[in-house]
Parts: C-alpha cells; sequence; structure tokens
C-alpha cells in the first residue's frame, strides 16, 4: 500500500514538473546567433553617451545642478504651481502615471519617460525636437503645460541671487532684462505676441538666449538619469560570460517570455538595442486619443523640428552645422504619416498607462494591441498579427518586468535639491 | 536614351570584418558597372547615423566619374523606408562618392536601391542584405 502512495507521489510529481515545462516552453539553450542579439541588449553593449554638439555646457557638472534646481522649480509656471517634476516623477520613473499628461491643464499627450532619454537624437512622441534642451524649452511656454513665457523666465533668473550667479559662470553676463511688459513670447497667445513685438530685434535675441540656456541646464541634468541593471542583464551577461545562466535569477516563464521578444513576437525589430528602443517612429495602429483626430506623428514631427529656431542648425545651438547630421538627413516621406516613437522598455512596468496618449492600461494590453495588429486609422499598420495564444501573451509581460530596477543615477538627483 | 531599369542582382557580399582594403557592400548592374560600398561604420550595425564611400568602375575597371549617385532603402517585409534620407555629398576621388546621413533603425532585411546615372546611361541596381 505503501509502494503505491509513492508512486501516485512521484507520478503526481512528474506530471506537475511536466506541466511546468510545458509552461515554460523553452530550453535555456541559445543559439550563437540568438547569443549575440540578447548580447546586444544588455546594459553591458550601451556606449558611452556621446556628446551633445549643440549644447556647449551638456557635460558640465554646475550646468547640471542648475538644470536639477530648475527642473523642481514651480516658479517655472505661470502659477507657480508646475515644475517639470510635476509631470517627470523620479519616484515613478519620470512619468506621472496618468493616460495625458496633467500641467495647468490636461494635455494631449501622455508624459513620456526620461530614463535614458539623452541618446536619442529625436524628443516628442512625435519627434518634433531634435536635442534635449530644445525639448526641455516648448512645455514652458505651453499653455496647458507650465503656461510661462520667455521674458518672465528671464526674469526668474535674473531675480534668483543663486540662478543669476550660475548663470554667469556658465554662459557669461546676464543682458539686462526688461522690466516691461510683465510677460512676451513668440510662442505665446495674442497679447503676449503683441508684447514680443514691443521689443526690439536686439531685445527679443538676448532675452530668447537666456531662454536656450536654462533649456541647455535642463538638458545637461537630464542626461544623468540613466537605466539601472535589472536581472535581464545579469542573465545575458551570465551567457555572454558562459556560465550557467540558471543561477541568474530568471524565471522559465521570463526566460520563454525573452524567447518570444526576440523571436515570434518581433519586438525587437523596434525595441532594440541596450535601451530597448530603437528611438525611431512607426506606425503600429493605435488608436487615436478619444476627442482627438488621428495624429499624423513624425510626417508633422520632423516638418516642426525643420521651422524650429531651437534646432541643431539654428542660431542659439552651438553645434557646427556639419554636425546636425540627424536634422540635415532626417526622413519625411509619407510612410510616417501616423507614426510615433517606440518609448524605452526599460522599467516600463512602472510607467503605466502605454502608448502616445495612454490609451492602453496594462503590459497585457499592449502585448495583446500587438497580437492583432489593427488596421491603423490613418496611413497603415506596419505590423502583421503574430498569432500568439494568452499564454505566449502572459510570458511576454512576465519578460518586460525583469526590465525594471533601480536608476543608474546618483541619489542626489532624484530628490528635489 | 534610358535603358530600362534593372533590378538584376549579380553577386553581394556583406563582409563581418573591418579590414579597409575590403568592401562591406558589392554589387554589379546589368550595365556592367561595379559598386563598391566601404561603410564608415564597420561592420555595420542599427541605429547609428554613418556615411558610405560609394565606389563606381566601369567594366575596364575605370572610375565612373560626374556621374549622379543616388541611394534609397526600405524593409519591404515591414513595408517602411529609411529612417533618414541619405544622399550624395561629395565625389571625394574620382569615381567615390560621400553618401552621408545612413542609419538602419531595425535587424532583418533591408533593401537598398542604388542609382548611377552618367551622361550616357541611367543604372539601377537593388542590393539585398541582412543586418
Amino acid at each position: 500500500m505503501k509502494n503505491i502512495l509513492s508512486l501516485v507521489v512521484l507520478i503526481g510529481c512528474l506530471f506537475i514538473a511536466s506541466q511546468l515545462f510545458v509552461t515554460s516552453g523553452v530550453s535555456t539553450e541559445w543559439s550563437s546567433r540568438q547569443i549575440d542579439l540578447l548580447k546586444s541588449l544588455s546594459l553591458s553593449a550601451l556606449p558611452k553617451l556621446e556628446i551633445d554638439p549643440s549644447n556647449s555646457v551638456a557635460e558640465d557638472r554646475a550646468a547640471a545642478e542648475f538644470g536639477h534646481t530648475l527642473f523642481f522649480d514651480v516658479r517655472l509656471s505661470g502659477d507657480n504651481t508646475i515644475a517639470c517634476a510635476t509631470c517627470h516623477q523620479p519616484k515613478k520613473m519620470f512619468t506621472d502615471g496618468l493616460p495625458l499628461a496633467a500641467g495647468t491643464k490636461v494635455g494631449p499627450r501622455h508624459t513620456p519617460s526620461l530614463v535614458g532619454l539623452a541618446y536619442s537624437p529625436w524628443f516628442y512622441w512625435d519627434g518634433r525636437k531634435d536635442s534635449q534642451w530644445a525639448q526641455a524649452l516648448a512645455p514652458l511656454e505651453t499653455s496647458h503645460e507650465h503656461n510661462t513665457n520667455r521674458l518672465e523666465i528671464a526674469r526668474l533668473i535674473d531675480g534668483d541671487k543663486y540662478y543669476s550667479e550660475t548663470y554667469s559662470i556658465l554662459f557669461g553676463n546676464l543682458p539686462e532684462i526688461p522690466q516691461s511688459p510683465k510677460g512676451a513670447s513668440p510662442a505665446g497667445n495674442i497679447e503676449l505676441k503683441n508684447a514680443w513685438d514691443s521689443l526690439n530685434e536686439k531685445q527679443q535675441f538676448l532675452i530668447t538666449e537666456v531662454f536656450a540656456n536654462v533649456g541647455k541646464a535642463l538638458a545637461a541634468y537630464q542626461r544623468k538619469i540613466m537605466p539601472g541593471r535589472g536581472r535581464f542583464d545579469n542573465y545575458v551577461d551570465a551567457l555572454d560570460e558562459d556560465r550557467d545562466p540558471a543561477g541568474e535569477s530568471l524565471t522559465s516563464e521570463e526566460v520563454a517570455g525573452l524567447a518570444l521578444f526576440i523571436g515570434k513576437a518581433q519586438c525587437v525589430t523596434c525595441h532594440n538595442g541596450p535601451l530597448l528602443t530603437n528611438n525611431e517612429f512607426h506606425n503600429t495602429g493605435v488608436l487615436p486619443i478619444t476627442g482627438q483626430l488621428p495624429s499624423m506623428g513624425r510626417y508633422d514631427g520632423v516638418r516642426f523640428a525643420r521651422a524650429d529656431p531651437f534646432n541643431c542648425l539654428g542660431k542659439y545651438s552651438d553645434a557646427n552645422p556639419k554636425d546636425c547630421l540627424e536634422l540635415t538627413f532626417a526622413n519625411d516621406t509619407n510612410d510616417l504619416v501616423g507614426a510615433q516613437k517606440t518609448p524605452t522598455l526599460r522599467n516600463i512596468k512602472e510607467t503605466a498607462p502605454y502608448m502616445h496618449g495612454g490609451q492602453l492600461k496594462t503590459l497585457l494590453e499592449v502585448v495583446n494591441h500587438y497580437n492583432e495588429a489593427p488596421v491603423s486609422l490613418l496611413s497603415h499598420n506596419e505590423s502583421k498579427p503574430l498569432g500568439l495564444s494568452a499564454a505566449e501573451l502572459q510570458r511576454l509581460e512576465a519578460f518586460m518586468n525583469t526590465l525594471s530596477a533601480p536608476l543608474a543615477t546618483e541619489e542626489k538627483w532624484l530628490n528635489p535639491p | 536614351m534610358n535603358r530600362p531599369i534593372s533590378f538584376i542582382l549579380l553577386y553581394l557580399l556583406v563582409t563581418t570584418t573591418a579590414n579597409a582594403q575590403q568592401p562591406d557592400l558589392r554589387i554589379e548592374t546589368s550595365e556592367g558597372l561595379r559598386i563598391l560600398i566601404h561603410s564608415q561604420l564597420s561592420p555595420l550595425q542599427i541605429n547609428r547615423i554613418h556615411s558610405w564611400h560609394v565606389k563606381v568602375i566601369d567594366a575596364d575597371s575605370k572610375p565612373v566619374t560626374n556621374a549622379l549617385v543616388a541611394v534609397t532603402g526600405g524593409m519591404p517585409e515591414h513595408d517602411h523606408g529609411l529612417p533618414t534620407q541619405p544622399r550624395v555629398t561629395e565625389e571625394i576621388n574620382p569615381g567615390t562618392y560621400l553618401l552621408e546621413g545612413v542609419r538602419f533603425h531595425m535587424p532583418g532585411k533591408w533593401s537598398m536601391v542604388i542609382s548611377i546615372e552618367t551622361e550616357e546611361n541611367l543604372s539601377t541596381v537593388s542590393l539585398d542584405f541582412d543586418l
């Protein structure tokens, strides 16, 4: 009787083990080609951040500290309530957890993560900015975000002892900032534009130069925000070093998800490189944001970037025009209609909801979207249906959860100064 | 005057070495023009903008000078083009053209179309490779 019981227990254990294997459905035997691909996704393969030729203070620590203070300063808003950190919250991986960003009002786009963003040649979901400093300027003057203007920002820098002293060290003496009008900008409403027109050309240039330098300091700070190594990176590096990856903290479910990620699910076609993004633009048939017309995406974005006075070729840029390769050779063809920027998947678990309008609440909804590859309302969906099972979708989600880790950024940068 | 555009792929070599003498890509048009591509980022890789030296020689191994060289490309499987619009900015040596603004943003099958226009004719050839 005891033997029969033992046999039943043994058979039961074998059954459970076999089911676990079926659940994982993959062995950890990778081909050499797969290992090469996996190595290209590890943070160990992340190159040193290249200089930004358009921003001469990008690597300056004093500029980063200046930018750090500015990033958390609500005085950079029309009603003294909104800072960059209001939407880009360090505790949420520099996002806000909302479908659409909420500055002074709710805006039209989801707040993107800033993690590793300094590696990108393009900014905004549609790539309308070609540098991190040019990007940092736009929300300041946007009515539903900070709702302030360049004249008031120049006056703030001039009137604050730390700001004005630091500015002088980094950029030279501040120009004389006119005490009237109260506010002025060529990018504002009709009152601000009229006020701007009341200033002479030299005043306009000098005020805009201060404004651009504020952006350059903000960018110097944001370049510090980098992803940290997670379980995925440790797993891949164990493969690289020919150690047994089995002991490197990925479950069989997560490994199965990884195999799908680089294989059948084709995620790696766009989510590639150590930051798991190609920083490019793709139409993947995401539904338009409720209440909005379908976005033209990168098709419009590249045209905005070319027309931007703060772009790499503009007079506020520190770059030699020959260094502005991305802007000079940017594509602008029809296949970019409806294309939005590929986001990083680093810390993706903590940056819900997803897509340019926060349309999808969970990672499972996201992978389900790609599995179905719906018809795009504008132009065409580049992706094709994947034919993944419900279990496979869950494995993909399990894998993406392994991409979370504390940031590789000094603690001081993650808190207000 | 223009001959029909041909897409005959005669031979293709994708090297994985950084040997400066060995082209990264090469192809011959149906008209007998040989195109040797030395990528300034070798081996070829994704997500980095770079330039190519495109050397064009004729069947007698003489450089084809003063040609209009144009390169476009894309991924037929994904129905999209390159993320950039590369263009020739200079003929740096007789028959060798500097193509700037090349960047690939996805691994997979890429198809580049190279056209060489001289006073005599227009040759177009399709160059396919995996990244």
